[in-house]
């Protein structure tokens, strides 16, 4: 019986490796985007799979950084979720700030905070733990992700082309976000499916 | 008491230093115009220029873009990394006047949680030049330059100023006169800048997998060296630099970004060597000597590999690095196909000694009995037509996978387990065959006969659907190695997806091919006799055992009423038993149980949607112990904490689960290991569908359970152990953990 174990593990170890390596499942345009679940600001349980079906945008959000400030200031974030969210879209602002960290907010503090601002996301994702951050490898606030409906991800950067945190800088950019739910509507591929992500970066834990 | 001396000495001597430092060199500097500086939050910007004059002319007039900044603060180089913005400047000049771009050091590396930014602390200087042409007019020219910039501690500051300066344009050839102190700030930041690689240096890189290789040839021994890529998005950033020095030079393994779908045409960026060198470096593709093996390394390092947990087996396939082979490439070369396929074969011979397969294998038993008075040529027939029967389920299988997967399913082996109407109809069957071995009626010795046609012709027919069953219920016990097997064959092409199940398929048909190939050996079988009747009865017993584990598992998942319907289905099954024993090969008594038996399938089928229950997994699993029901939450909690964490992946259908939490898991000296390294315990119950479950399985590379992770402090991606636990193997795992590591792991935690 010894013996057996010793073998079987042998062959196990061996193609367990050869398999683990194989596999990172990490975000990558083209592939089908990570499920996750997450808490959002009203308590509620929402998990990506849900929404199947529909086109999701993931927005990571840090109310303290310049960048993400630059957006909410000129009512440019604000537009884009109304916008979008009439045209079906599930928009997800996404907080992955550790308790303890720059940008951390509880859910009240949030709340009172998309009331003030009149941010219009379908949900804000409370990330305390990095897990959804990290399964997307999100860098940056703000960092944008476009999920189609078929669940794969079809673009990963930068809001827009403009990388400052001037609020003046919001016109005349080339929105990526909007190109991208705009060609993927009309059936035609993402031009710009993957650009740098500006901003500041995420606040994981230590 | 001391303690706070010493805080207070300290203190004190920095209170003294810092500001010494300032004022010797506002002290030695010329008083200038007080508007080429500037303070601003955690920074100091400063121009510097010549304070005498500019002077016309080819020559260009050095200057400088100074910052200095506070203790932690960070500004960044022109490629920023996966944050960050690099500092800009914005001229007006008179007419004639004109800079040259800002020249950028060789960065730091500057971690920050999982990113990695590039960038300079302390203090840095961007070179420059003023070119003022014949054109510009002589006399004093004002000089306006709009800096702004990105300083970042944990926290991101953007700033700007507006630096203006006076500077007398002169026709006169004389030098431009730096201030001293600006003279050596600006030559000691001047030398780091990269200079062009001298004659002789070459650089190439070749892709492998996710990894690229860099190869630099400098003429000598490098055992330092770090490269900074100028263009973003190419390279993974945090990614280690591995470097393996050569006789001439360094080789660097590099790992590509995530999103890189086109191999670059070049690579450039930074190379940084010891004693302060830095090149500016064009890499062209060729061939870097060990690529393939580089990206293996690369590809084990990043997901730190499971070498430690099965290092028999990663010794046996690469001596040399101890790392694991494998890559996330699709299979590129029919070697690795080849090794990929012998693994798969030999998973499958195993299959046929998992617990799980043994009613098949009374089965196989008894069918070859039955045949060993028949012809040899027909012996071998019914081998192959047993082995054809186990590549059509295989086949068909992994078509339905692949097919389910493509829709966006992300699935594992065992998960028709999750199904209640397929437990059920499961259940319902091996009832049915072992109401018929253990004797209350006949329908021919072959299993799959239950649907009468087939019963009619026992022969090959039945050697083919025994090798369906044979696959089925191997299915839960994902035998050591074939979760990973399908892991890895799942993330391939279908191609190889299909030669890797095919082989599979060969390795469990392989044994009894083998006896049917080699008459010597049924010899030793038997002869038929009465013993057969026996024998055949006695099957009947794990058949039943089976459908009690079926009916345990249904009520597990499902719920007692679902139970209640499965019970229902089997004293059906029973009658129509009765009906086909008491009345045999009557027309009519074989029509009554065929319909009784349509009547097990349709409450099999449309009972579940309405009785089933979800019943909370976690009661029924994780009641023993100190198990606490997975979350990625909850990892990545503990993790935060500094504890190592054990994630048990398991479902009550997966028998080996079972076996391995029984003698492994639960034994009082693991969980004596367990408590003293201040393990937390989590359990991911699979017996339901679960997407997060399912995702982080795929993640850890397997695509079914039993799964077994151990994350330890300091360590990115978990350890996985074996499919098959012993109290030895998990302990063992735990040995390498300093007990007081832990400890001390959340004393300074709590200090912070």
């Amino acid at each position: 019986m010894a013996s057996h174990s010793r073998l079987s593990g042998l062959v196990l170890g061996a193609v367990a490796s050869l398999a683990l390596s194989g596999v990172a499942q990490q975000a990558r345009v083209g592939a089908p985007a990570p499920e996750f679940k997450a808490t959002d600001s009203q308590g509620k349980t929402e998990a990506l799979g849900q929404f199947h079906g529909k086109y999701v945008v993931l927005e990571w959000h840090n109310q303290g950084c310049p960048y993400t400030r630059k957006h909410y200031v000129s009512g440019n974030m604000q537009a884009l979720q109304k916008e979008w969210t009439a045209k079906g879209v599930a928009w997800f602002t996404v907080i992955s700030s550790a308790p303890g960290q720059q940008g951390y907010v509880t859910p009240a503090q949030e709340n009172d905070y998309v009331a003030k601002m009149h941010a219009a996301p379908t949900a804000v994702l409370l990330d305390t733990f990095g897990t959804v951050g990290r399964l997307y490898n999100a860098k940056t606030t703000p960092e944008m992700f476009v999920i189609d409906p078929s669940g794969k991800l079809i673009y990963s950067g930068a809001i827009d082309d403009r990388p400052t945190p001037d609020p003046d800088d919001v016109r005349g950019a080339n929105n990526y976000v909007s190109d991208a739910l705009t060609e993927a509507m009309a059936g035609q591929p993402v031009a710009t499916p993957y650009t740098r992500p500006y901003g500041c970066s995420v606040k994981y834990p230590d | 008491m001391r303690l706070s001396w010493l805080h207070l000495a300290l203190v004190s001597l920095v209170a003294v230093a810092v500001p010494a430092a300032a004022v010797s060199r506002m002290a030695s500097d010329e008083p200038k115009n007080p508007h080429a500086a500037a303070d601003a939050t955690h920074l100091h910007v400063e121009l510097l220029v010549p304070e005498s004059s500019l002077v016309k002319g080819a020559k260009p007039n050095p200057a400088g873009l100074y910052f200095k900044l506070e203790p932690g603060w960070h500004i960044y180089w022109k490629n920023a990394g996966d944050s960050g913005e690099p500092p800009h400047v914005k001229w007006t000049f008179p007419e004639g006047i004109s800079t040259s771009p800002l020249q950028f050091p060789a960065p730091k590396r500057l971690p920050l949680g999982p990113l990695m930014d590039f960038g300079y602390e302390d203090e840095v200087v961007f070179p420059f030049s003023f070119e003022v042409g014949r054109t510009a007019k002589s006399g004093p020219a004002d000089l306006h330059a709009k800096v702004d910039w990105l300083v970042c501690r944990e926290v991101c500051i953007p700033g700007k100023a507006e630096l203006d300066l006076i500077r007398n344009v002169s026709d006169r050839p004389t030098n431009p006169i730096l201030s001293g102190s600006d003279a050596t700030l600006i030559k000691r930041f001047a030398a780091q800048i990269p200079k062009a690689p001298p004659a002789g240096f070459k650089a190439v890189f070749q892709s492998a997998g996710s990894g690229l290789r860099l190869a630099v040839t400098t003429g000598q021994r490098e055992t330092d060296s770090e490269f900074f890529p100028t263009d973003q998005n190419v390279l993974d950033n945090p990614s280690p630099q591995n470097l393996t020095t050569t006789s001439k030079g360094l080789i660097l393994d590099l790992k590509k970004d995530a999103n890189l779908t086109a191999n670059p045409s070049q690579l450039r960026g930074v190379l940084e060597l010891s004693g302060g060198r830095a090149f500016d470096l064009v890499a062209l593709p060729g061939v870097v000597p060990g690529a393939a093996a580089a990206s293996i390394a690369t590809t084990a390092a990043t997901a730190s590999a499971p070498a430690s947990s099965a290092p028999i087996a990663a010794q046996s396939l690469n001596p040399q690095s101890g790392e694991p082979i494998a890559s996330r490439a699709p299979v590129s070369s029919l070697s690795e196909l080849f090794k990929a396929s012998g693994l798969a074969f030999l998973g499958g011979l195993l299959l046929n000694l998992m617990p799980c397969v043994f009613p098949v294998l009374f089965i196989k038993g008894l069918a070859l009995v039955r045949s060993s008075n028949e012809e040899r040529h027909v012996l071998r027939a019914h081998g192959f037509i047993y082995a054809a029967g186990i590549l059509v389920s295989f086949w068909a299988l992994v078509a339905a996978l692949l097919a389910l997967r493509a829709a966006g399913s992300h699935l594992g082996w065992g998960y028709q387990f999750q199904s209640p109407i397929f437990l059920a109809l499961m259940a319902s069957l091996l009832f049915f065959l072992g109401l018929s071995l253990a004797g209350q009626f006949e329908i021919g010795l072959t299993l799959t006969s239950a649907g009468g046609s087939l019963a009619a012709k026992p022969g090959y027919a039945g050697s083919f659907f025994t090798g369906v069953l044979a696959v089925v219920v191997a299915t839960p016990c994902t035998a050591p190695l074939m979760g990973a097997a399908i892991g890895y064959a799942l993330q391939q092409s279908p191609v190889v997806t299909f030669a890797v199940f095919t082989a599979l398929a060969l390795g469990l048909a392989a044994p009894y091919v083998a006896l049917t190939l080699q008459p010597a050996w049924t010899k030793f079988l038997p002869r038929p006799g009465v013993w057969m009747d026996l024998l055949k009865q006695a099957t009947a017993i794990p058949i039943f055992a089976t459908v009690i584990w079926l009916a345990w598992v249904l009520a597990q998942a499902y719920g007692a009423t679902i139970l209640a319907a499965l019970l229902a289905c089997l004293l059906l099954v029973a009658i129509a038993g009765w009906f086909l024993g008491r009345w045999p090969a009557t027309r009519w008594a074989t029509a009554v149980a065929g319909v009784i038996l349509l009547g097990v399938i349709a409450v099999s089928v449309f009972t579940p949607a309405k009785l089933a229950a979800t019943v909370p997994v976690s009661t029924a699993t994780a009641a023993q112990g100190a198990w606490e029901p997975w979350t990625a939450e909850a990892v990545s909690r503990y993790q935060s904490q500094g504890r190592p964490v054990f994630v048990d992946f398991t479902a009550s259908w997966c028998l080996s689960c079972q076996v391995n939490e029984r003698v492994a898991l639960s034994r009082p000296e693991v969980q004596k290991a367990f408590a003293e390294a201040n393990v937390a315990l989590l359990r991911a119950d699979w017996t339901q569908h679960d997407d997060a479950i399912g995702n982080a399985l795929a993640a850890l590379g397997r695509s079914g359970v039993p799964a077994y992770a151990l994350y330890l402090p300091g360590e990115k991606s978990p350890r996985l152990l074996p499919e098959v636990l012993t109290p030895g193997i998990v302990t063992e795992a735990l040995g390498n953990l300093p007990r007081t590591a832990t400890q001390s792991a959340v004393a300074t935690s709590n200090l912070k």
